[in-house]
């Protein structure tokens, strides 16, 4: 089912958190709502299913606005940040509940509840209260509670985030599995761009209540709108020049290093822009040389991390395969992809 | 580890103390004056042997001849009545004659000694015969004796002879000292006044205490959680009055409410209903204002507690059940009541226990009345032990009736736990010893 925010804002007293935001979530889709902690994921959230009113415009499923419906009536799924598990019930009394507040009869919850604790691997921990579980056992049983109406949509807020790095893994593939086979809508909050961009069909990226942009991850990886997005994404992260236009080329610091690219034609001289190069941009076989010297590296086991200093003291990172000759001190000379690079604009706005 | 333990006791060495002086003092005090029989009557230090009439009337039950007897003057010729009669001045025979021929004598009634009398040689007149005869009067009827050996010297001489057993009973049912007894406890169970008191007690503790400190409290907390936030603290302020109002001044305000110029008095005459006092006229009535003035007070309390416990539940559990479909009854039902277990018991256990104990309201407003209709337990007690419409105040059966308040308090309190498994609402200390 489609999921619409038509100028949807919120507000907490005069606060205005969220403002005329536009979404669209397509049917059986999974949208990741990415962004840094506080910029409004869970207020957005909150509204689609119902336990915030907004403050203006519309929210609807389908053809249906369901801005004034109650959460009881929205028929969605929500697994909390905080997976707000009832402590007072066991494990197969907290997965039943949405169907036991319906009045279903206790013998088809039963069933239903074995089956759905089966997929996500907790049949044998239905007689357990929440606090005899481990994080990621709470976390399955808050899914599967998520799970067992069969919602149209399904709201995930930041899932995974109390879990080790092997069981995150496992439970990504599960959810998108498990999401992919119901065809349910969904959308996932995150502020982990590696989550977002693994499981999800399409990624939001959000600054303080804004969107600022919507796109499929190798989209928006390869074609970002802003540096802010540029940044967000990619791990490791991206590195940034400072530098000015000298006749349609990037110049980086006083007579520094001199970039010829496309996208600085046209610009008047003299005007500040910074240049975003990926780390696997930086140390290629071929393109422009720079000098500098190495000042951290990592092992990251299939690849190494470098970080190099420029002669302006800027600082370009590098992902390379691994090889033994470069140690921190050494100075290298290593190509740099130009034409990979971003140009952003002062105000960060890709060029 | 064992330097920390010996800390420890250190420590609440001083509380211990406390407890020891202030809680189990008072209980074990009223255990041992629960039995005796002290009241004003035996006083609190020792007493003397004294045949009064009601000490007759007891011993009247066991010694019937000799009860009898007691009580009937008695007539001795001694020589304490020959020298008194030697005062009065009348013949000189009269003594010489008694002192000779019936010295010594016991007559058990005035018509035979005073037969004796008429008989003497000297013939003394019908009035001298009186005179003399009341001079031998020896009734130990309203005699003081300071010990017991007295008591029994004296029945002696008047010519009771009593085996050890019988002089026992004699002395106990005379002595006016207080002595140990377990009689107290069969007047409690034995007594019909008791019984209803009993009953009436149950009835006021179990209707305020579910009606209102328990039931209403909670009407109120889970009500004021879904209103707003200002208008909720509001209303729990005003439902707090109650309690922070003086408990004299706030019974004073149901006293006008209800006397026969009352503001119900007034409002009722609209209605051409005569004024009345609608706080005694009935026994209905009285119990009606009783439970309602405690029961204002005591749901107070109770609201404050479950409020609170209810702010304690995660707001994303609210969150969570609407989400997942519960109306809101079903969240009280299913979220806010299972987790409100534990401040339930408290609140029934504590608010029993007061219930039980405390009588101020009921003894400011109808003071047990009309009659003995809302005469309560503790109130009971009091008006036994310490303020008494007869003047004898009884201690050792106002303790036994204190004594029998602990004893109940007690075991409502074990059947409370057992009823909400307090076992399962511990959970182990996180940190291990
Ligand atoms: N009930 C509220 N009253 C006032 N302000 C609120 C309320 N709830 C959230 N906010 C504010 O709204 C902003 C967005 O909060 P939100 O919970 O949506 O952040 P988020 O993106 O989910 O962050 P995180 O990743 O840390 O969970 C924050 O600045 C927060 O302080
Ligand atoms: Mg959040």
């Amino acid at each position: 089912m489609r999921i619409l925010l038509d100028k949807f804002s919120k507000s907490f007293g005069s606060t205005k958190i969220i403002e005329d935001m536009d979404l669209e979530v397509g049917s059986g889709e999974m949208l990741a709502l990415l962004g840094p902690s506080g910029c409004g994921k869970s207020t957005t959230l909150f509204a689609v299913c119902g336990i915030h009113r907004p403050t203006a415009g519309r929210i609807l499923f389908g053809d249906r606005d369901v801005t004034h419906l109650p959460s009881q009536e929205r028929n969605v799924g929500v697994v909390f940040q905080s997976y707000a598990l009832y402590p007072h019930m066991t494990v197969e009394e907290n997965i039943g509940f949405p169907l036991m507040v319906k009045r279903i009869a206790s013998a088809d919850i039963k069933k239903q509840v074995a089956d759905i604790a089966a997929l996500v691997h907790i049949g044998d921990l239905l007689g357990r209260r929440p606090a005899q579980l481990s994080g990621g056992q709470q976390q399955r049983v808050a899914l599967a509670r998520a799970l067992i109406r069969r919602p149209d949509v399904l709201l995930l807020d930041e899932p995974l985030a109390n879990l080790d790095a092997k069981l995150r893994l496992e439970m990504r593939s599960e959810i998108r599995r498990l999401q992919k086979e119901t065809g349910i809508t969904a959308i996932l909050v995150t502020h982990d761009q590696v989550e977002a961009m693994s499981m999800c069909d399409r990624i939001a990226i959000m600054k303080s209540g804004e969107i600022v942009q919507i796109a499929t991850p190798s989209e928006m990886y390869k074609d970002p709108r802003t540096s802010f997005v540029a940044s967000f994404l990619g791990n490791p992260p991206i590195s940034f020049l400072k530098g000015k236009v000298q006749q349609g080329a990037f110049v980086l610091g006083e007579n520094g290093l001199r970039l010829p690219l496309a996208a600085v034609s046209g610009i008047p001289d003299g005007t500040p822009l910074s240049l975003g190069v990926r780390p696997e941009h930086f140390g290629t076989t071929a393109g422009i040389p720079v000098e500098g010297k190495v000042v951290f590296a990592e092992t990251q086991g299939r690849e190494n991390l470098y970080d190099v200093v420029l002669p302006d003291g800027s600082v370009l990172r590098s992902i390379q395969p691994v090889r033994d000759d470069v140690k921190p001190g050494d100075s290298v000379r290593w190509h740099l992809d130009s034409a990979s690079t971003f140009v952003f604009a002062e105000d960060g706005r890709r060029l | 580890m064992r330097t920390s333990r010996a800390l420890g006791l250190v420590m609440i060495a001083p509380a211990a103390v406390m407890i020891f002086l202030f809680f189990l003092m008072p209980v074990v005090l009223t255990a041992i004056f629960a039995m005796t029989n002290m009241s004003t009557a035996t006083g609190i230090s020792g007493g003397a042997w004294q045949v009064t009439q009601t000490a007759v009337n007891r011993l009247k039950a066991e010694m019937p001849e000799l009860a009898g007897g007691i009580a009937e003057p008695r007539f001795v010729i001694d020589e304490e009545g020959l020298a008194a009669l030697e005062a009065l001045k009348l013949k000189a025979g009269f003594g010489t004659e008694l002192r000779t021929s019936h010295m010594g004598e016991v007559f058990p009634s005035r018509r035979e000694a005073e037969r004796m009398i008429k008989a003497l040689k000297d013939r003394p007149s019908t009035r001298e015969v009186k005179q003399i005869s009341d001079l031998f009067n020896r009734s130990v009827l309203n005699t003081r004796f300071e010990t017991r050996d007295q008591l029994m010297a004296s029945l002696k001489k008047l010519g009771f002879t009593l085996t050890p057993a019988e002089q026992e009973t004699v002395a106990a049912t005379t002595y006016t000292g207080w002595v140990w007894t377990t009689e107290n406890f069969r007047i409690i169970r034995n007594s019909p006044d008791m019984a209803q008191i009993f009953l009436n007690t149950a009835f006021y503790v179990s209707v305020t205490l579910l009606l209102f400190n328990v039931s209403y409290a909670l009407f109120l907390a889970i009500t004021t959680h879904y209103m707003p936030a200002s208008t909720a603290s509001v209303f729990r302020a005003i439902w707090l009055l109650p309690r922070i109002t003086p408990v004299v001044i706030y019974v004073l305000m149901w006293k006008w409410l209800t006397w026969d110029s009352g503001f119900i008095s007034m409002f009722m005459g609209q209605f051409g209903y005569p004024p009345k006092n609608y706080l005694l006229d009935s026994a209905n009535n009285a119990w009606f204002f009783v439970i309602l003035i405690n029961g204002f007070i005591g749901a107070s309390m109770g609201m404050l507690v479950f409020s609170s416990a209810i702010k304690a539940i995660p707001q994303t559990q609210f969150h969570a059940s609407e989400v997942d479909g519960a109306s809101r009854w079903q969240q009280v039902r299913h979220i806010i009541l299972p987790q409100l277990r534990w401040p339930i018991l408290f609140v029934t256990c504590y608010q029993t226990l007061s219930l039980l104990a405390s009588f101020n309201e009921i003894l400011l407003s109808t003071r047990g009345g009309p009659g003995r209709a809302t005469e309560v337990w503790s109130l009971a007690a009091y008006h036994t032990a310490l303020n008494n419409y007869t003047g004898n105040l009884e201690y050792g059966l106002g303790a036994a009736m204190a004594l029998v308040l602990v004893v109940v308090g007690i075991v409502l309190s074990l059947i409370y736990l057992r009823i909400f498994r307090y076992d399962t609402l511990i959970s182990k200390p996180l940190i291990e010893d």
